[in-house]
């Protein structure tokens, strides 16, 4: 069957927004993370999941952003999720806590701003 | 008045004068016995004796030979013998007697005149014998000289006079003969033993230009016969005369002459006739100018006629040929060529057997079509033809092949055969040499042809779905039929294309181009459109995507129509646009109705279009009916009248969707194949039951299909929006349990059931695996997000599986739980 997720890589100066479609799940989600996880350079300061126009997403999403995460922290950079507020992927998120791991931003503008800052505080491990 | 030939026929003369004198000969040496006188002298007696037997036997003997003055002179010969006898015999009545007799032989046989000039010689030598004999009793002899030759004169002509009445008969039978001969269209001649014209009729005067007179007695030779003919006319007459046969008769065309040298040609019927001892030859003879001419002209007809029959024949070759080539050009695909031909051959030449080698590239030699049916062998016969390049018989004629050539190639063989009785000859194999030029260049087009048309249809074929999804709550079906060969393979396509959030993309395209080109516009179309139905975009913004696409990338102005469906089963709606497609046709309660909306401008028409897409209700158990024009354009029939034909045969179609395709292709299809490519594809939103159950492989793939299902059965039970994202979440995640348990690859099912009660809902998920307690983060997320989203999740194990239930009461929570 066809893959039902869609993943378009951007960079915006030093930060790498990735935008994913469709639907997530564990048909896709391993792909789908090692494409994100390829498309950042070492050199970039972090990157954005724009998850706004994602349909849906499961637990296995879920663990894709979690392994993501680490592999971006190890690097010292930055992940930021961005979820339409009050959506199916926003309260999966929710539910599972991922705030924990990575700060949740309702617009892909305010999450590559909020990268493209120096922060003084690393976010708590994943 | 002639004597009439033949009357007293000459032998008949001449041996009644042997005879005659014979007699007197005998009568005379008797006297010699029985001597009454003194004076007797006996050696002249008997000299004259010997001489009268010697004259009768060279008469006799001469019988045929002798002419009338001959006869005339023999008798006066005879009245001196017996005159001489009588003188010296003496006195005595015997002589007087023998007068008699001679006197009576030439009233019978010589007409009056001659007879009594016979008879005065005759009186005049007997008067000189009484004169010297007595003299004084000369006036007693002389009456007795007188008298008795008067008295026998007179008994004789009574006789005669008797003789002419019969005579007179024979004359009007004979004028009759010449009447009829004189009238007679042809000229009739007779001439006698010597040559001798004695008969000349009317149609000779005017054929010769010799009158009678000037004819009779003249010879052929001299007349009519042209000098360098004369010696073999001459020839001819005498061998007819001395033939055995009585009745011998000879044809001759013959040259003859005119009296005023004009020569024409002749036929010349000759008999030989004997009657009463003669012999004469007739003929007929005939001017055959005309028969010649007659005959000519019969000739010159039948030269012509076999001239016509020539170039009939000669046209018959080239119709033959002609017949030959046509087969060849009339179809494109090869296999029709090839079996069309080796058809046509059998007819044009008359043959039992006919069969198309075809050369491959290394020019072995392979059976490509055969008639009738399947033959066996004539790969040698085949491959010597091939090597000699040159039109060839064999197996005593009976057995014809010819080389097909194509740019000096020898691209295949044409072999025709007999029954070994059969002989084709110069003009099968002039006939095959013409044709087999074109023919040979029509299969290399074809073969050239065939293979581009089998990469094309390949290719169309690999840009249709080979399988369509599996779409839960619909039913889809889809045909593909290929133009009938002789047409290129058109560029119709049809996607199916699942979207997410549960909806379902549905094409149908028609790409203007043909072949190749137009394959692989389809390819570029199909697989743009996939991905930006995958991006989110309304079929609008789509339909234009791939506008400018086909705007920007087309290398001519190519064009396309399609036609773009979204079902969305959860909400039973379809949104759709139509780029100058014909309508799709919705199936609802029995009835067929047209989705008619305006439809836009096809693809690659306008640089920026707008498509904008409209809504329908699409409730659940009715069917959506997509094609393209080739189901619905037939050849003089204008296109409302296809679309009102579709309309009644989808009426009284099956709802079953494989069902109503087939109904529609075997009703709307001509037995001979469309003429242009034919897809059709349908949808049927099935009806939503209360309580449902369903097997998935243990595939992740099943996931999407299962979380479609869920949507629509949620939206039909009453679930809004965050109820149906929700439920279906947490039933995701059980069966991403499920999947994980039975581990993938290995053929295993887990099925899917639910229930609906009120505003309950349950949803249970049944494996073959067993539970694994939450081993990791992962799957403590999944049953947590179970528990969270449901009201209830229970796992138990059941025979030797696992069974996850999950509850719901919708409307409990209120906007976001």
């Amino acid at each position: 069957m066809t893959d039902l997720i869609g993943v378009e890589i951007e960079e915006e100066g030093d930060v790498v927004v990735a935008r994913l479609t469709g639907e997530l799940d564990i048909a896709v989600a391993v792909a789908t993370g090692r494409k994100i996880g390829a498309a950042v350079p070492s050199s970039a300061r972090g990157v954005v999941v724009d998850m706004s126009a994602l349909e849906f997403m499961d637990s296995s999403g879920v663990s894709m952003l979690f392994a993501l995460a680490r592999q971006v922290g190890t690097h010292r950079q930055e992940l930021r999720v961005v979820a339409q507020p009050g959506g199916p992927v926003a309260r999966v998120l929710d539910i599972v806590e991922f705030e924990r791991a990575a700060p949740i931003h309702a617009d892909v503008e305010s999450a590559v701003a909020a990268v493209a800052t120096p922060r003084t505080s690393q976010p708590p491990p994943g | 008045m002639r004597e009439l030939p033949g009357l007293f026929d000459v032998r008949v003369k001449a041996r009644s004068l042997a005879y005659l004198f014979a007699t007197g000969a005998t009568l005379g040496l008797l006297t010699l016995a029985f001597p009454h006188a003194d004076e007797v002298r006996d050696a002249p007696l008997v000299a004259l004796a010997l001489t009268a037997y010697a004259i009768s036997g060279l008469v006799y003997a001469s019988a045929d030979r002798l002419r009338d003055w001959q006869i005339h002179a023999i008798l006066v010969a005879g009245s001196l013998i017996i005159s001489l006898a009588n003188y010296y015999a003496g006195p005595s009545t015997l002589y007087p007697l023998l007068y008699m007799w001679t006197a009576l032989y030439a009233f019978y046989f010589f007409p009056l005149r001659e007879a009594f000039a016979q008879m005065a010689f005759l009186a005049v030598s007997y008067a000189v014998v009484l004169a010297v004999q007595d003299p004084d009793s000369v006036v007693v002899r002389w009456l007795l000289a007188v008298g008795t030759p008067l008295v026998a004169g007179l008994l004789i002509s009574r006789l005669l006079a008797i003789l002419h009445e019969h005579s007179r008969e024979l004359q009007q039978s004979e004028e009759r003969t010449r009447l009829v001969l004189d009238t007679a269209p042809d000229a009739f001649i007779t001439l006698d033993r010597d040559g001798h014209i004695t008969n000349w009729n009317a149609a000779a005067e005017r054929l010769f230009g010799w009158s009678e007179d000037e004819a009779v007695g003249k010879t052929m030779r001299e007349l009519i016969v042209p000098p360098e003919f004369r010696e073999r006319h001459e020839e001819r007459r005498r061998a007819l005369i001395a033939s055995e046969s009585p009745l011998a008769t000879e044809r001759f065309d013959v040259e003859f002459q005119r009296r005023d040298g004009g020569r024409f040609p002749g036929e010349a019927t000759v008999s030989k006739v004997e009657a009463r001892g003669d012999v004469f030859v007739s003929g007929f003879i005939t001017d055959s100018t005309e028969r010649l001419r007659r005959q000519a002209e019969r000739e010159a007809l039948l030269r012509e006629q076999t001239a016509r029959a020539e170039a009939e024949r000669m046209a018959e070759i080239v119709g033959g040929m002609q017949a030959l080539v046509d087969a060849a050009l009339a179809h494109r695909s090869l296999d029709l060529i090839l079996r069309d031909l080796v058809d046509q051959v059998r007819g044009v030449l008359d043959a039992d057997t006919a069969a198309i080698y075809l050369a491959d590239e290394n020019g072995r030699l392979t059976r490509g079509a055969s008639a009738p049916g399947d033959q066996a062998g004539g790969e040698g016969f085949a491959a010597r033809v091939a090597e000699s390049r040159e039109a060839t018989l064999a197996r005593d004629d009976s057995l014809i092949g010819v080389p097909l050539l194509a740019e000096g190639e020898v691209t295949g063989v044409l072999v025709a055969g007999g029954e070994p009785t059969r002989e084709f000859g110069d003009e099968d194999l002039t006939l095959l040499r013409l044709a087999a030029a074109r023919v040979g260049l029509a299969i290399a087009h074809a073969r050239v042809y065939e293979r581009e048309h089998r990469i094309a249809e390949t290719l169309q074929r690999s840009l249709l779905p080979d399988r369509l999804p599996d779409l839960p709550g619909l039913e889809v079906a889809a045909r593909y039929l290929p133009a009938a060969s002789e047409a290129e393979v058109g560029g119709d396509w049809y996607d199916v294309i699942p979207i997410a959030g549960g909806a379902v993309g549905l094409v149908m395209g028609d790409v203007a181009g043909k072949g190749l080109a137009g394959a692989s516009m389809v390819g570029r179309l199909r697989s743009a459109l996939r991905a930006y139905a995958l991006e989110g975009h309304d079929a609008g913004r789509v339909v234009e995507r791939l506008n400018r696409l086909l705007w920007t990338e087309a290398e001519e102005s190519q064009m396309a129509t399609m036609l773009y469906v979204i079902i969305d089963p959860a909400a039973s709606v379809v949104r759709w646009v139509n780029a100058g497609h014909p309508p799709p046709l919705v199936i609802a309660g029995g009835e067929a109705r047209f989705l008619e909306r305006e439809a836009s401008v096809p693809l690659g028409v306008l640089p920026f279009p707008t498509y904008e897409e409209v809504l329908e209700p699409l409730e659940p158990g009715s069917t959506l009916l997509l094609y393209t024009d080739g189901l619905i354009e037939r050849p003089g029939e204008h296109i409302d009248d296809g679309l009102a034909q579709l309309a009644a045969r989808v009426s009284e179609a099956p709802e079953d969707p494989h069902g109503l395709l087939d109904h529609l292709l075997a009703t709307l299809v001509p037995a001979a194949g469309a003429a242009d490519d034919v897809a059709l594809l349908t949808l049927r939103n099935l009806p939503i039951p209360d309580r449902f159950s369903a097997e998935f492989p243990s595939e992740p793939e099943s996931l999407a299909a299962i979380r479609s299902m869920l949507r629509r059965w949620l939206s039909h039970a009453g679930a809004d929006d965050i109820e149906v994202a929700e439920i279906t979440t947490a039933c995701g995640e059980a069966a991403t349990n499920a999947i994980e348990h039975a581990g993938t690859g290995n053929g295993s099912r887990f099925e899917v059931s639910g229930r609906r009660d009120g505003a309950d809902v349950e949803i249970a998920v049944r494996d073959r695996g067993s539970w694994r307690p939450e081993r990791d983060d992962d799957h403590g997320r999944g049953l947590a997000l179970m528990r969270t989203l449901m009201d209830s999740v229970a796992v138990e194990p059941s025979g030797e599986g696992t069974i996850v239930s999950l509850r719901r009461t919708l409307g409990q929570r209120g906007g976001a739980a």
